[in-house]
């Protein structure tokens, strides 16, 4: 039995390698074909291409490294302000699925039911080229004002191109996290919605105070993917020409000829990303479970 | 007579330190039944489950129709026991993606290779033996605990095993529905059939028992004939137990 | 719910539902102009495939829809019944035959596939490519041997942190690069490679999380039967878990489906890169709405149309449902 399993072991184990070992020389083969070698010395070379909007300043003499900082702080800032709207959004659409007015929880239903079977990239050129780039030239509004030149929130400016992407992941990944709110919701036992309208409180706070907090230990894992996904779907702000991280590597790719080091890049880059957001999950996981055990 | 399975200083321990199995000896002639009794966690179950290798032992020699186990076995001797040796347990464990007719013959088709056609045949024979005919194209699910369990039974059957081992087939069925599993089980003893049942029924153990084995702390505190256990047991320990179960 | 406030939630809520439908028609009526879909119907449906040769596509979709048909509202029993999951299985040859042509039929290039079509070949010829690379990926990553566990993990972990776009674009930059030198194979079939790994990273957890569902004792009670360890994966353990898994794995296929419109943003011209280059076209400046919308209800019956399918599935293989 041990003898078998180690044999085993060891065919698989030269079995993958000896795959492995092909595509790399296939690889190797095919750089040496190219004239192409693993570098990273085009790092520091200037990018010469200019970018629409940076958080940093930033000129087309910048070198390239510092092109793809700005589109992961582009990239960073658009899933920070997605997470938080679609947070909003989808427990708002959750909650209004349970609600006891019909009219709400039908349109909340209907809401869930469209948004999830089209895809989020024609969402993205809807909410771009026919909401955004739709408004009128001149600003109308006063404290937001709106424009196909541009949104200026509070007076804070911001890109078209930025709204759209926010937009479209706001509204796709809400339709998501209702469902999974939702889902936990229905697994509260239907007693304890009894019981606090029988103490008399109010839907929302009793929502809020009872249902929501037992639902949470249910619903936060799932969050934590959705939140994943939402990052993961940030880059395809490319189709509407958002300089975040994807877009700024791809054009570093076509202009540098460094596919495979871009790759390298990116995929860092959204390991660090991903450990971001499933790190601070994590701490809201463990900050939720425990007050809930403390309190009770 | 013939020995159906010799045990000799079987050890068997999950945790270091504590054994479930502590040095237990035992003979099983062909053709005989031996009911094994004990307090919940004595090792009842850890000691039928070495018989077919579903644990692994720790120490001790085994000897089951003729193959050896013991705690350097390769998976080979296993295999061969395994087709010779039929087990039932608690929770039934039938499939439950397969009708009851493909639970009963899919081991005979794809271990056995018997042709599809007779091993249906034989299935029917089995479930009309086991008085549920008119189930065979249900699913588990669709069946009550007790025709769930004859359905486990058949299914054991259908490989001729020279030896049935039963894990307290009727502790998880209704009071109502022990009698059927039971009158099942009585058949089979009367055919001649070798068993090993696990089980809390006295009246089952009195009547049909060669033998009445009882285990504590896994060890064997006695063997005895069914009689002479339940009307003086040799043991204090046995008599405590049986003062709690009526 | 506090009497007053269900009032004015209603009303609030009956004005703003006016008021759209009031835009809708409105715009529907007055300002929509549809001449950039009716005109082009054949273009969303087959794309740029040569004239004479659109019976081959056009009747793959045909059977297709005859098939969903027949499974959601054919008699439950029956000969054909028995044979449809395998007559499934073989709509992707047969769409691939038909497409690309040989064997009798005019070979088409890859470059004239477009449209639907292209959209449904290469959801069809990725899930079918994904599922069995998915399912070998959970089982490896739940082995008792390290180094299959461990590559495992380490392939699905790593494909599932980045992005799908990423994968697409550099499937078809890198894919080249770790093939022999003089092998080649077309943009299309790229796709299908880099969408089937990326999608299978994500089966092998659904099915992982079947795995995991299956009780211990179902592996012992086969294992008392005498079935080989293989044997009790492929008759008892596996057929259980995927059927748990069914309802993650129709979500992977929708999402699949959805996604081949990323090829967009590299060049195909399926459903929606065809729809880009239409509006490209300054003959329809403009008819972004009557476009997306057009693809929106397009997109959304064939997810909805799989989702129903997947159910009727899901119903069929329950076994306290099915009576055979
Ligand atoms: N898989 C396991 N891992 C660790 N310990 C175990 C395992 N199975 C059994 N044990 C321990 O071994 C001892 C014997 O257990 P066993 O199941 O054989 O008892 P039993 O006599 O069958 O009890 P019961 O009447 O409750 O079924 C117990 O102390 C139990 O806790
Ligand atoms: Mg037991």
């Amino acid at each position: 039995m041990r003898r078998r399993s180690l044999l085993l072991q060891v065919g698989v184990s030269v079995l993958l390698l000896a795959f492995l070992a092909l595509l790399v020389n296939n690889l190797a083969v095919n750089l040496l074909r190219t004239g192409l070698g693993l570098d990273f010395g085009w790092l520091g070379r200037p990018s010469g291409f200019a970018l629409a909007e940076s958080a940093l300043p930033y000129t087309p003499s910048d070198n390239y490294l510092w092109a793809l900082t700005i589109g992961w702080l582009n990239s960073l800032k658009v899933i920070a302000a997605g997470l938080v709207l679609a947070t909003l959004l989808g427990v708002a659409a959750g909650a209004a699925r349970s609600s006891s007015n019909r009219l709400l929880r039908s349109l909340a239903g209907g809401y869930v039911a469209v948004i999830r079977q089209v895809p989020l990239l024609l969402q993205l050129l809807f909410w771009y080229f026919v909401a955004f780039l739709g408004l009128p030239e001149t600003p109308i509004g006063d404290l937001i004002q709106l424009s196909n030149q541009g949104i200026s929130l509070l007076g804070m400016p911001l890109s078209v191109e930025f709204c759209a992407v926010l937009t479209g992941l706001t509204v796709f990944t809400g339709a998501s996290i209702a469902e999974i709110v939702r889902g936990g919701v229905n697994a509260v036992p239907r007693g304890q919605w009894e019981a606090f309208r029988s103490l008399g409180l109010s839907e929302g706070l009793g929502f809020r105070r009872i249902v929501l907090p037992q639902a949470l230990p249910a619903i936060l894992p799932a969050l934590t993917s959705q939140y994943l996904n939402l990052a993961k779907n940030s880059t395809l702000a490319i189709a509407v020409g958002y300089a975040d991280l994807y877009a700024v590597s791809d054009t570093t790719i076509t202009q540098t000829g460094r596919a495979i080091e871009g790759f390298l890049l990116l995929l860092i880059s959204f390991l660090l990303l991903n450990l971001l957001i499933s790190g601070g999950m994590a701490g809201i996981n463990a900050t939720v479970l425990g007050r809930m055990r403390r309190s009770r | 007579m013939t020995v159906a399975i010799r045990a000799t200083d079987l050890v068997k321990s999950y945790t270091p330190g504590s054994r479930a199995l502590d040095g237990v000896s035992l003979e099983v002639a062909s053709g005989e039944v031996l009911v094994v009794m004990g307090p919940s966690g004595s090792g009842k179950s850890t000691l039928i489950r070495t018989f077919n290798g579903l644990e692994k032992l720790d120490g001790g020699e085994l000897d089951v129709l003729g193959v050896r186990l013991d705690a350097a076995h390769e998976e080979r001797p296993v295999c061969e026991i395994r087709r010779r040796v039929g087990m039932v347990f608690q929770q039934f464990n039938l499939f439950p993606h397969l009708s009851i007719l493909d639970n009963i013959t899919l081991a005979p088709v794809k271990v056995q290779k018997r042709p599809k056609v007779q091993a249906e045949q034989r299935a029917i024979e089995l479930l009309d033996q086991m008085g549920i005919r008119e189930q065979a194209h249900k699913f588990p699910a669709q069946l009550s605990g007790g025709q769930q369990q004859r359905v486990a039974i058949a299914r054991a059957l259908a490989l001729d095993p020279e030896v049935m081992l039963f894990d307290e087939p009727t502790s998880a069925l209704d009071p109502e529905r022990v009698k059927e599993v039971l009158d099942a089980m009585r058949q089979l003893a009367r055919d001649g059939m070798t068993m090993v049942v696990v089980t809390h029924e006295l009246g089952f153990a009195r009547e049909v028992a060669d033998r009445v084995m009882f285990m504590d702390q896994g060890q064997v505190v006695e063997t005895s004939d069914p009689a002479s256990f339940f009307t003086n047991a040799r043991e204090e320990r046995s008599r405590r137990f049986l003062s709690q179960m009526v | 719910m506090n009497r007053w406030l269900n009032r004015s939630v209603t009303l609030v809520l009956t004005a703003l539902i006016g008021w759209g439908v009031w835009s809708v028609l409105h715009w529907l009526l007055l300002a929509a102009d549809w001449q950039v879909v009716v005109s082009n119907l054949p273009l969303y449906v087959v794309g740029s495939y040569p004239v004479d040769q659109r019976w081959r596509p056009l009747l793959w979709m045909i059977a297709l829809v005859v098939l969903i048909g027949f499974t959601l509202l054919g008699p439950r029993r029956g000969p054909l019944q028995r044979w449809l999951p395998l007559i499934w299985l073989a709509m992707a040859p047969l769409g691939l035959w038909l497409v690309a042509g040989g064997m009798m039929l005019e070979p088409v290039s890859t470059r004239d596939w477009g449209g639907f079509t292209l959209t449904l070949l290469l959801t069809f010829g990725s899930g079918l490519l994904a599922l069995p690379i998915g399912v070998l990926l959970a089982l490896g990553r739940r082995s008792r041997l390290p180094v299959l566990r461990l590559s495992s993990t380490a392939y699905i972990e790593l494909m599932r942190a980045v992005p799908l776009i990423a994968v697409l674009f550099f499937g078809q930059l890198l894919i080249p690069l770790f093939l022999p030198p003089g092998l080649e194979i077309n943009r299309v079939l790229r796709a299908v490679l880099a969408f089937a790994f990326f999608a299978a990273a994500y089966i092998a957890e659904d099915v992982r999380g079947g795995l995991q569902a299956i009780p211990p004792t179902q592996r012992e009670a086969a294992a008392v039967l005498g079935l080989s360890e293989w044997q009790s994966l492929q008759l008892v353990v596996l057929p259980q878990a995927l059927r748990i898994a069914l309802p993650s794995l129709t979500n992977q296929a929708v999402g699949l489906l959805q996604n081949t419109s990323l090829m967009a943003i590299l060049g195909l011209v399926e459903l929606l890169g065809i729809s880009r280059s239409l509006l490209a076209n300054p003959v329809f400046i403009g008819r972004f709405l009557e476009v997306y919308l057009w693809l929106a209800a397009v997109y959304w019956l064939a997810c909805t149309a799989m989702a129903l399918l997947a159910r009727h599935l899901e119903l069929r293989l329950d076994p306290l449902r099915s009576d055979r």
